[in-house]
């Protein structure tokens, strides 16, 4: 037996705004004399919509209404209502990340495209999407080898490294393939800020492909350095973005190198270079040239749609199968996890946070009852209801059942297990699947 | 061919293969000093390392694969004897003495016995089924699971009236698996029960127990449902795995088909304090839809 979640992914990219329906089929592993375990067993494409250029209203704003009117033109096309659909994520990538009303659009349309539909922005979650939605995380695990898969966008490329399947670093640079636009005429229209310094392109000038060649080199170097394949230099930091956390440590090991995002395509493709009207076929080519692509190298099994698809298969996971939950209005939205190593620092962890937060903790393998009890005392002494808790051992529900006993029947309690999440992500967490919750971890996603 | 030309084509055959020189009987002194052993590395008083305290998921002992690190990160998925290498076309010294380990410990399980303290320290009754010991209980099933007449006057006056729930604990096939699990999931199933609005009722531990003998605690007490905590019949993986078998109604006679089981209770397995955490739920459905086993169809569970 299984049960069939709808799953809507939508990236408003740099460049391009696209929508996907999936289909999670959860299943249950376990035999019918155990412990049910619930997992997500296939994730299914249903529909893929046509790419479309992001609407701006101009060069700071996003134009929510457009998008809006996308998504129900789509949802049309795919004869989905939104109440059919239970997860998915909205997630505003790359340049577009940056204007100023990018957060009000995202959340006006998460509710508009489903109750449990989250809005989430941020290169780090980016990049696991995209590892994951372009298959380089699977291929990763199949062949237990490291990589360190680039989507390569617009206007960034989101970088992973993946390690036997677990992405266990994420970066991003400002290198992208329409940094420079111009028009049919060969007239430059649109110079990316983050270039200013870098290059003489200027807007109104006439681009010739010798004029674009170095400026790809120089990105393509940026990426070379990033894979650990080139020595440092102040380009690197000059190209990493503001909002990438702490810069992304080249690898030391040997890596595979894996490529999506759109420039990918013109990597296995050699297009007329100013076929799109901007640099992608000129930048692909540099990198196909480039050391990224002398040792082992593999495009995404997904190029252009890798991260619309992470969004709509793969943001979603299952907590463990049994948890607990009491008098808990689903779906939670942008809870902060505060991770807690000593279950004595809750109270002084939980003070420094405003408002509701969920406490992380590792919990312990096949505990006893006398620890379980120990730990739901220790918990009340720190701080009083809700109490919302993410082990990442199974112990859950035998957690929560403890803390119920011990607080009025009224009192907010919720307990899942098998999620590890780290310091600074935001849970949102879905009405129950079968005995599962559905979970979205977002940002940064240190995977076990 | 005669014997003499048999004898004469063996011994040239045996006369080119490479053997060591046969000892004639006569020079063999089994009690004459030997050479000195090896030397082992360990001295008087050291232990030798102790074969079962290695995890099977981490114990790879394959040379020179092709991809030990992802033989590894399967392996660990699995308690399975696998990738444990070759001596020639047999076992290594180490798998071999991990097997007849485990081998030992489930047999350990089935023939030892939980302490006789073990009802009275976790404020239990213990009664007896009509097994006189160990030997009888594993040679007639059918007197593990019922009582005679003192026993089933014990029962009675352990627990008044009829209770809703009635929860048993039985060493069954393995004592190691009760004591290591049997308390930590109980107590987790009253809690539930407990937040539940469900009452627990008195536990009761008995002797040479089969799951059956609930169907005759039925019988005696009138409870609407037994949820047994059993030793499982000990396997090569772990000799501590204990199941719950949930019987709505029993009585002696009870189909099979009518118990709805949680097995796979030990520390690899579920946790004891999260199955019984787990079967505090599935006893308030049960007890709401008046129905345990293949008729129970749990909504929601896919």
């Amino acid at each position: 037996m299984s049960e069939r979640l709808c799953s809507v992914g939508l990236d408003v990219g740099t460049t391009s705004t696209q929508l996907i329906v999936s289909e999670l089929v959860v299943e249950n592993r376990a035999s019918a004399f155990a412990v049910p375990e619930l997992e997500i067993a296939q994730r299914e494409i249903r529909y893929k919509s046509p790419v479309y250029f992001t609407p701006l209203l101009d060069e700071s704003h996003v134009d929510g209404e457009k998008i809006r009117e996308i998504v129900q033109e789509e949802y049309r096309k795919a004869g989905l209502q939104r109440q059919d659909v239970d997860t998915g994520a909205i997630i505003i990538t790359g340049e577009t990340s940056r204007k100023e009303n990018a957060r009000a659009v995202l959340d006006a349309l998460s509710d508009f495209a489903g109750e449990f539909v989250v809005a989430t922005a941020g290169p780090d979650l980016e990049s696991v999407l995209a590892a994951k939605g372009a298959g380089a995380a699977a291929y990763s695990e199949q062949e237990g080898k490291t990589v360190l898969h680039m989507d390569i966008g617009g206007g960034t490329s989101n970088l992973a490294l993946i390690r036997k399947g677990q992405i266990v670093n994420t970066g991003c640079l400002n290198v992208g393939g329409r940094l420079v636009k111009f028009g049919e005429d060969g007239i430059i229209s649109y110079v990316s800020p983050v270039l200013s310094g870098l290059c003489n392109l200027k807007v109104g000038d006439r681009v010739t492909q010798e004029d674009l060649e170095p400026v790809a080199d120089m990105l393509t170097q940026a990426l070379e350095m990033a894979a650990g394949l080139r020595e440092k230099t102040q380009l690197l930091d000059k190209l990493t973005t503001a909002e990438a956390s702490g810069g992304f440590a080249p690898p030391q090991e040997s890596v595979v190198l894996s490529f999506s995002g759109g420039v990918a395509d013109c990597i296995g493709n050699d297009f007329p270079w100013p076929q799109f009207g901007d640099m992608g076929p000129i930048l692909g080519q540099a990198i196909r040239r480039s050391r990224l692509c002398q040792g082992q190298f593999r495009l995404g099994s997904e190029t252009i749609r890798a991260t619309v698809i992470g969004a709509g298969c793969h943001s979603t996971q299952l907590s463990g199968s049994t948890v607990f939950y009491q008098n808990v209005q689903f779906p939670l939205k942008n809870v902060p996890v505060v991770n807690i190593r000593n279950p004595q620092d809750i109270g002084r962890e939980l003070r420094k946070q405003e408002g509701t937060a969920i406490l992380a903790m590792q919990g312990k393998a096949a505990p006893s009852y006398r620890e379980v009890t120990a730990l739901a005392e220790e918990i009340l002494g720190q701080t009083q209801a809700p109490v919302l808790l993410c082990l990442e051992q199974d112990m859950a529900k035998a957690l929560g059942q403890a803390l119920a006993v011990r607080t009025p029947p009224q009192a907010q309690i919720l307990c899942i297990d098998r999620v590890k999440v780290s310091a600074g992500s935001y849970l949102d967490i879905g009405a129950p699947v079968a005995s599962a919750l559905p979970v979205v971890v977002k940002t940064l996603v240190l995977e076990q | 061919m005669n014997k003499q030309e048999l004898a004469a084509m063996v011994a040239q055959i045996l006369g080119t293969m490479d053997m060591p020189p046969m000892v004639k009987a006569g020079e063999y002194h089994p009690t004459a000093p030997q050479p000195e052993a090896k030397e082992t590395g360990y001295g008087d008083g050291d232990f030798v390392p102790d074969v079962t305290a290695l995890d099977l998921r981490k114990l790879y002992l394959t040379e020179n694969p092709e991809n030990g690190e992802k033989f590894r990160s399967m392996k660990e998925r699995t308690p399975a004897r696998l990738g444990s290498g070759r001596a020639g076309p047999r076992y290594k010294t180490l798998t071999m003495l991990r097997f007849r380990a485990d081998h030992a410990a489930a047999q350990d399980a089935v023939f030892s016995q939980v302490s006789p303290d073990f009802a009275s320290q976790n404020g239990m009754v213990e009664v007896q089924t009509r097994c006189k010991d160990k030997d009888e209980y594993l040679t007639r099933p059918d007197h593990g699971r019922c009582f005679d007449a003192e026993n089933q006057q014990k029962i009675r006056a352990a627990i008044p009236g009829k209770p809703k729930v009635q929860i048993v604990v039985g060493d069954g096939l393995s004592s190691a698996a009760i004591t290591a699990n049997a308390m930590d999931c109980l107590q987790a199933i009253r809690e539930g029960l407990q937040i539940r609005g469900i009452d627990p009722g008195t536990p009761i531990f008995v002797r040479y127990c089969r799951v059956g003998a609930g169907d005759a605690i039925g019988d005696v007490t009138g409870c609407e449902l037994v949820c047994m905590l059993v030793g499982e019949r000990p396997g090569l993986v772990t000799d501590k795995s204990m199941s719950a078998y949930i019987t709505y109604q029993p009585h002696t006679g009870v189909s099979e088909s009518a118990r709805t089981v949680v097995s796979n209770i030990h520390a690899q397995g579920t946790p004891a304090v999260e199955a019984g955490a787990h079967i505090a739920g599935l006893i308030e459905t049960i007890l709401q839809k008046k129905v345990s086993g293949v008729g129970l169809h749990l909504e929601g569970a896919v």
